[in-house]
């Protein structure tokens, strides 16, 4: 009975050493699955690569064929009285074997581009983050102060939430051609589509987020003899900001994924161009490798974002389980408890 | 000085006062709650003569139009005066926690006035520190800071501000808690900075709205202790909403009771219960007497509060030894 609550309690939560054997579990039990695929030949390998075509016209060395072909093949062979052709089963070109990725998180940095011109693989990481953190600079510098504006006076939410509620329903790509015509082929339009693609959800994300503010506060403020923007300033942003801060974290994710549609706008660049160049060149353990790289980033961003909210806000750090529905790495970094407040005088 | 009843000679604990009350008074002979002990009328006198802090006139709260129309309460007038513990009581849905509201400036009479040292007030201000129900603490600031917050708003320097609050917090007793934050306190201790917070801009008066209705009873009871012994210390005109009869007639000097269908003013009651208080008090025949009354005017009479039976179907098969 213990042991199931331990492992299936309804809605409670594990404790932190099972917490860990599951995350741990979560990214063992796929690799698990694609290195049974990989590595067991019966359990898939539909191709079967020749090393000797033997007498066969149709089969030449290093060839993949599919493995009813070959049989079939051998078949015909063998009743000519010829030699049949030879060969080992294999997975389709698509489909590496993990230790290949891994090899290529390695090698990819280190093979030279084969064009002169290309960019490295290093290179191209750091258009694509420069584009996105350009992208998502520009649009939070406008977006979070009219979401916040928006969220607290009518005003402003009557003005401007109709069109940018009928705008956020253009999706982004569809400016692709019009901002290649205005800015140019460069990184002008990709940082654009970005901002296009995150600045109206930006808005309404924390229009609501600050409507959202609990009333009592603002009133609680008001008969201490706070009014206007000073109200703003000391109640309603510090009130907000936390769950502010975790929209930014989740819209930061939209934007990871406006930036691959934003690099093939244009000349292609960053990180879809090394992975589009890669896949040309059949090398699909680097288009493993880079694609997994995006999540590395991605994930590392949030992991650090998240570290530095309870550094930031300390009066939340208690409340760890709200943010930790988005991220429950949060968890594993032990945030250091406010005192423990010992004898509470009767109340 | 609390006369022990007793009831077949045993002396009573009153577990349950309301009920208990409403058994005894038919069979006890309880004073006329009007009748104030010289010493008790002396200082009711004593309060008439001091300047009125708040004065609220013919006001009037109505929602909705036409056939719609649903008046909360209308014509409700009554001055307080300087250093008086006001309760205003009535039953859930008489409109106390509006009338409070409308003093704060947090909602719009209908019609009346609400004058402030002769002063009319429409919108929220610091000489009306108001202690919600729900503590209202700013949860990203400390103790320290949440008490700074109103002096700072009033322009004090940081130097002063921090110098005020310290004194203010050691009034409530949590010196040792002026770095921690909100989440970190009890109730009863979010409750007390909630106090001392809108003690700190040394209001006019300080208006309290059901400040104590989200404690458990044995916090409840040290509270009410605490704000007595605040209220005895620092110059404040206290408006206090209440639903409980107990925490009402312990704290007041008088009492407004508000009624519903139709709302407004039932009575205001001059509290004879003597000061100082003590908890031994809730025995005395003065405090039976009033809240009898007040148990009277809230609920009915003992015949209107006869227990509705539900109509509910019988849904057990088991023996008739729960009642």
């Amino acid at each position: 009975m213990a042991a199931h609550r331990d492992w299936l309690g309804l809605k409670m939560e594990l404790p932190p050493r099972r917490r860990l054997q599951l995350t741990i579990l979560s990214f063992v039990l796929p690799l698990a699955l694609w290195s049974a695929i990989s590595y067991v030949p019966f359990l898939w390998h539909p191709l079967v690569h020749i090393t000797d075509p033997g007498d066969s016209e149709y089969f030449s060395a290093d060839m993949d064929v599919p493995r009813a072909d070959f049989l079939s093949q051998n078949r015909e062979l063998a009743a000519a009285g010829q030699k049949p052709a030879a060969g080992y089963r294999v997975n389709p070109v698509y489909l590496p074997a993990p230790h290949a990725v891994v090899r290529a998180f390695y090698t990819a940095f280190t093979t030279p581009p084969r064009l002169p011109n290309e960019p490295w693989l290093h290179e191209s990481l750091a258009h694509s983050i420069r584009t996105i953190t350009l992208g998502f600079l520009f649009s939070s510098i406008i977006g979070v102060p009219l979401g916040i504006l928006c969220g607290t006076y009518r005003f402003f939410a009557r003005l401007t939430e109709p069109f940018v509620e009928f705008f956020r329903y253009l999706p982004a790509p569809a400016f692709g051609a019009l901002c290649v015509a205005i800015l140019g082929i460069d990184d002008g339009p990709k940082i654009a589509i970005i901002i296009i693609g995150t600045f109206f959800q930006q808005v309404l994300v924390i229009s609501n987020t600050v409507r959202k503010v609990d009333p009592a506060l603002i009133e609680a403020a008001q008969t201490l003899g706070s009014r206007g923007w000073r109200l703003v300033r000391r109640v309603i942003i510090p009130a907000s900001i936390t769950d502010i801060y975790t929209d930014m974290r989740i819209l930061l994710g939209w934007a990871w994924t406006y930036l691959i549609v934003a690099e093939v706008v244009g000349t292609m660049s960053g990180i879809t161009y090394f992975i589009n160049q890669q896949a040309r060149y059949r090398n699909f353990d680097n288009v493993y490798a880079a694609i997994m790289m995006i999540g590395i980033i991605g994930l590392t961003t949030d992991f650090f974002l998240a570290w530095l909210g309870t550094k930031l806000f300390p009066w939340k750090r208690r409340r760890v389980a709200g943010t930790a529905k988005i991220t429950p790495w949060l968890k594993f970094f032990p945030s250091k408890a406010a005192p423990k407040s010992s004898p509470i005088p009767a109340a | 000085m609390a006369q022990i009843l007793s009831v077949e000679g045993r002396p009573q604990v009153l577990a349950n006062p309301g009920r208990l009350t409403r058994m005894i008074a038919p069979a006890i002979d309880l004073p006329d709650y009007r009748q104030l002990a010289p010493e008790v009328a002396a200082r009711f006198e004593r309060i008439r003569k001091r300047p009125v802090i708040l004065k609220v006139h013919e006001l009037e709260k109505t929602f909705g139009e036409g056939p719609e129309r649903h008046v909360v309460f209308d014509h409700v007038s009554l001055d307080i005066h300087r250093r008086e513990f006001l309760t205003v009581i009535g039953p859930s849905g008489c409109g106390k926690s509006t009338l409070v509201r409308i003093v704060a400036g947090l909602e719009e009479a209908t019609s009346g006035e609400v004058f402030l040292d002769e002063h009319a007030v429409s919108a929220p201000g610091p000489d009306r520190g108001m202690v919600f129900q729900g503590y209202t603490l700013f949860p990203w600031l400390t103790v320290k800071r949440n008490v700074m917050f109103g002096l700072e708003m009033r322009g004090k320097s940081t130097a002063s501000a921090q110098s005020e609050a310290r004194s203010w917090i050691d009034m409530v007793g949590l010196a040792k808690f002026e770095n921690s934050y909100p989440h970190e306190l009890s109730g009863g201790m979010k409750q007390r900075v909630a106090i001392a917070r809108a003690l700190a801009n040394e209001p006019r008066i300080l208006l309290m709205d059901e400040p104590f209705g989200a404690l458990d009873s044995l916090t409840r009871c040290k509270m009410q202790s605490y704000l007595l012994q605040i209220w005895k210390k620092v110059d404040v005109t206290i408006l206090f909403i209440t639903h409980d009869l107990d925490e009402a007639i312990y704290l007041s000097d008088r009492i407004l009771v508000l009624g519903t269908n139709p709302g407004g003013v039932r009575e205001v009651i001059e509290n004879p219960v003597p000061r100082p208080r003590s908890p031994d008090q809730a025995i005395s025949p003065e405090y039976l007497a009033l809240k009898t009354r007040l148990d009277e005017l809230i609920h009915g009479t003992a015949e209107e509060t006869e227990e509705e039976k539900l109509p509910m179907a019988r849904m057990t098969l088991a023996g008739d030894d729960v009642e």
